[in-house]
């Protein structure tokens, strides 16, 4: 059923980029970002920001947070240093209320001014 | 958005090659780095509108920590100490010419008086929350919380730093903040540690400062 819009979960979409030493698989980071989060904020801290990791391919994705949450997912993202053992840096691009948003804006930019250097 | 418009700097870095730093502070948001370990070579190529200052991390006996303050009084290195017991800190905070005393351990109202007269800086290592987890991370943010109490109360300058060895360390300035926001410190105090505080002492250590108030224009 659906749920009347007021009594919505509001949330936000954080896009973010990784910088690795090697490719990271995505089930490593899905364990990671909750690992940081509830070791940072504990289980009840984890349960109101409600991280959900939407899209990654390898270097930068999608995270969902809930709307009020968003310095505390993001001093959780700054916490991981490593993935197994790889050694990471997790940067945040942007934070958007949609997908489609966060997608346009941030993600796919970031793609344009990184392949600007090799059309010269 | 705009609060976040100001240069930022990292004021405690030890990279292996400071240009690949270099290069990578710029596209995570920063306008200088002070490197403390490596030599800087002049070949290394700098982004625009990127800058490296050369800093020192004295490390010595609480003895002789005066002494070496005092070699370095009158040059241009930004000199750090890594703070640790009480007897150390003390000995770096009565020293006037040191710029940063990094994560004390055991600070109190009197060694924050001291700073305040010396003009110290007091680092907070956000590197620490980031590499350590579990008891030893609660403690590091225990000594935080009380370290800005009594950098509030005597109005010292902070300075918010990643302790950074490699890029992988490297943090842009919003999630500084974040980190910084886990023991309590608002988002304006984050931005003017990692601004504002930079900026006045580099501004005290250039060539044209003489002291408070005089500068050579």
């Amino acid at each position: 059923m659906k749920t009347l819009p007021t009594l919505r979960e509001k949330k936000r979409y954080i896009a973010f980029e990784i910088n690795s030493e090697n490719m990271i698989l995505r089930q490593d980071l899905v364990r990671e970002i909750s690992n940081s989060i509830i070791s940072l904020f504990g289980d009840i801290g984890a349960s109101q920001i409600r991280p959900a990791l939407m899209s990654f391919e390898g270097r930068s994705g999608i995270l969902r947070c809930a709307r009020e949450k968003t310095i505390e997912t993001r001093s959780g993202l700054a916490c991981i240093n490593n993935i197994r053992g790889i050694r990471v840096s997790i940067r945040v691009l942007g934070i958007s209320g949609t997908i489609k948003g966060a997608t346009e804006k941030f993600i796919q930019q970031s793609l344009i001014k990184e392949s600007e250097p090799e059309r010269r | 958005m705009s609060q976040f418009d100001p240069k930022f700097y990292d004021f405690f870095t030890h990279p292996d090659s400071p240009g690949q730093m270099a290069a990578e502070a710029k596209r995570y948001g920063y306008s200088g780095i002070v490197v403390t370990n490596s030599k800087i070579n002049k070949g290394i190529v700098l982004p625009d509108d990127f800058s490296i200052y050369k800093g020192i991390e004295i490390q010595a006996k609480p003895s002789r920590i005066r002494e070496e303050i005092k070699k370095l009084k009158n040059s241009n290195l930004i000199s750090i100490v890594r703070g640790g017991e009480e007897e150390l800190n003390r000995a770096a905070v009565e020293s006037a010419g040191l710029d940063i005393l990094l994560q004390p351990l055991e600070f109190n109202n009197v060694l924050a008086k001291a700073a305040s007269d010396n003009s110290i800086a007091i680092g907070f290592n956000l590197g620490s929350l980031i590499k350590l987890k579990g008891d030893a991370r609660i403690r590091e943010l225990k000594y935080m919380r009380t370290n800005i109490k009594h950098t509030r109360k005597y109005k010292l300058e902070m300075i918010l730093t990643g302790d950074l060895g490699s890029v992988y360390d490297l943090r842009s300035p919003r999630e500084m903040a974040a980190l910084s926001s886990l023991f309590g410190m608002t988002q304006s105090e984050a931005i003017d540690a990692m601004s504002a505080a930079p900026m006045g002492i580099l501004r005290r250590k250039s060539l044209n400062y003489i002291q408070e108030g005089v500068e050579l224009i």
